[in-house]
């Protein structure tokens, strides 16, 4: 039996899009996927069960719920993780979800994520920017004008996401816009989610997340604070390092 | 990105000490885990941050639901700050998705250890996006050779 196991709760359909939310910088990936919940009235469909996963439930209205749940509809599955998944577990998690997406024939999977950037309160605009599985998955992105990451770090659930998914040949994305490293940021989460409607004509209204967005920044506090343990366990600050180009 | 450059031993003992500073008060704040607020005070934790450079020490801190007239950073000795605003309304446990509490909050408070000398008496203080921006310049105990 695998130490990982996906249990649906409904009939998933084929070739879906997937997105993947899970807590990194800015808790971008995490209210961009509760956004997208609430506008296309996701509905849970699958969730992860594993010994491998901390002690931990998720109540909602009073039952509980796995921490690492798949949210879809007929055309969209959500991959959503509601507390930060430590270092030691990223690979079976990411591996798990990847096997099981393939199996659901899915066409394309995107993480949501952010980049830190440094005095982010004095940036203005912010950027989104992309990096792919393959040079023709990264075509597809820029073509549709979405700045490439072409060089740097990556840490975290989404690096491994796109590294697995380029060795097993799936189309695959990383979606990242800047962010608050320790912060919660709902502007960098409309900002990736401004990013996914362009790339998948997935399209959300977000002006109710930029109302809220003091509000969530409030409400995500403890969250955080979890992910920035994890985050410096994995030494997410390499994201900030200068490369060494090896050719 | 900051450049730091050795200069002396002492840089190097300094650094040591910086660094052994830091782990220090992530464990302590392991080890006095405790709820993000305190309903006796009516108060919420804010997430706070700090960067020590060269020649300052940066402390922000997210303060969202605030307004700037309503910031107050004090400090309460030579390497502690008491940052607090009140919020712009209240908030109650409901509203922050929980209900077997009861209760409502209506300012963010935290405090702060600074783990290098400082000139209290010279911070700076900004307030951009709802993040409180604390400078302090760092205190040169010594004198250093020139390189």
């Amino acid at each position: 039996m695998s130490e990982i196991n996906i249990v649906e709760r409904k009939e998933i359909p084929s070739g879906a899009v997937m997105l993947f939310g899970f807590p990194d910088v800015g808790l971008v990936g995490v209210i961009a996927a509760s956004h997208l919940v609430e506008e296309l009235g996701l509905t849970e469909v699958a969730y992860m069960d594993s010994k491998l996963l901390p002690p931990l439930i998720v109540l909602h209205e009073g039952l509980p719920h796995s921490a690492i749940r798949i949210f879809g509809n007929h055309n969209v599955m959500l991959a959503v993780s509601e507390t930060p998944i430590a270092a030691d577990i990223i690979y079976p998690v990411i591996d798990a979800l990847i096997d099981w997406g393939k199996g659901k024939k899915v066409k394309l999977m995107i993480s949501l994520s952010g980049i830190p950037v440094q005095d982010r309160q004095d940036v203005k605009e912010l950027k989104a920017f992309a990096a792919a599985s393959s040079p023709e998955m990264l075509k597809i992105v820029q073509d549709k004008g979405i700045e490439a990451l072409t060089e740097g770090y990556m840490v975290g659930p989404q690096a491994i996401m796109l590294m697995r998914c380029a060795q097993m040949g799936l189309p695959a994305t990383a979606l990242l816009a800047q962010c608050f490293l320790n912060y919660p940021d709902p502007e960098a989460a409309a900002e990736v989610l401004k990013s996914l409607a362009k790339l998948t004509g997935i399209k959300v209204d977000i002006s109710k997340l930029l109302e809220k967005g003091e509000e969530i920044r409030l409400k995500a506090r403890d969250v955080m604070k979890r992910t920035q343990e994890e985050m410096s366990k994995m030494k997410k600050t390499q994201e900030y390092d200068i490369p060494v180009y090896v050719s | 990105m900051s450049i730091k450059k050795r200069r002396s031993i002492m840089d190097i003992f300094e650094d040591y000490f910086e660094d052994f500073g830091k782990e220090f008060e992530r464990q302590r704040e392991r080890l006095l885990e405790t709820p993000s607020w305190n309903l006796k005070a009516s108060t919420i934790e804010p997430l706070r941050n700090m960067i020590v450079t060269p020649t300052e020490v940066v402390v922000t801190v997210d303060m969202p639901l605030t307004k700037e007239s309503s910031v107050q950073v004090k400090a309460l000795d030579e390497n502690t700050l008491e940052i607090s605003a009140r919020m712009r309304r209240k908030m109650t446990f409901k509203e922050l998705g929980i209900t077997h509490h009861k209760g409502e909050f209506r300012k963010l408070s935290c405090y702060s250890h600074v783990p290098v000398p400082v000139q209290m008496d010279k911070m700076k203080i900004s307030f951009k996006k709802g993040i409180v921006e604390v400078h302090l310049p760092r205190k040169r105990g010594r004198q250093r050779a020139k390189t």
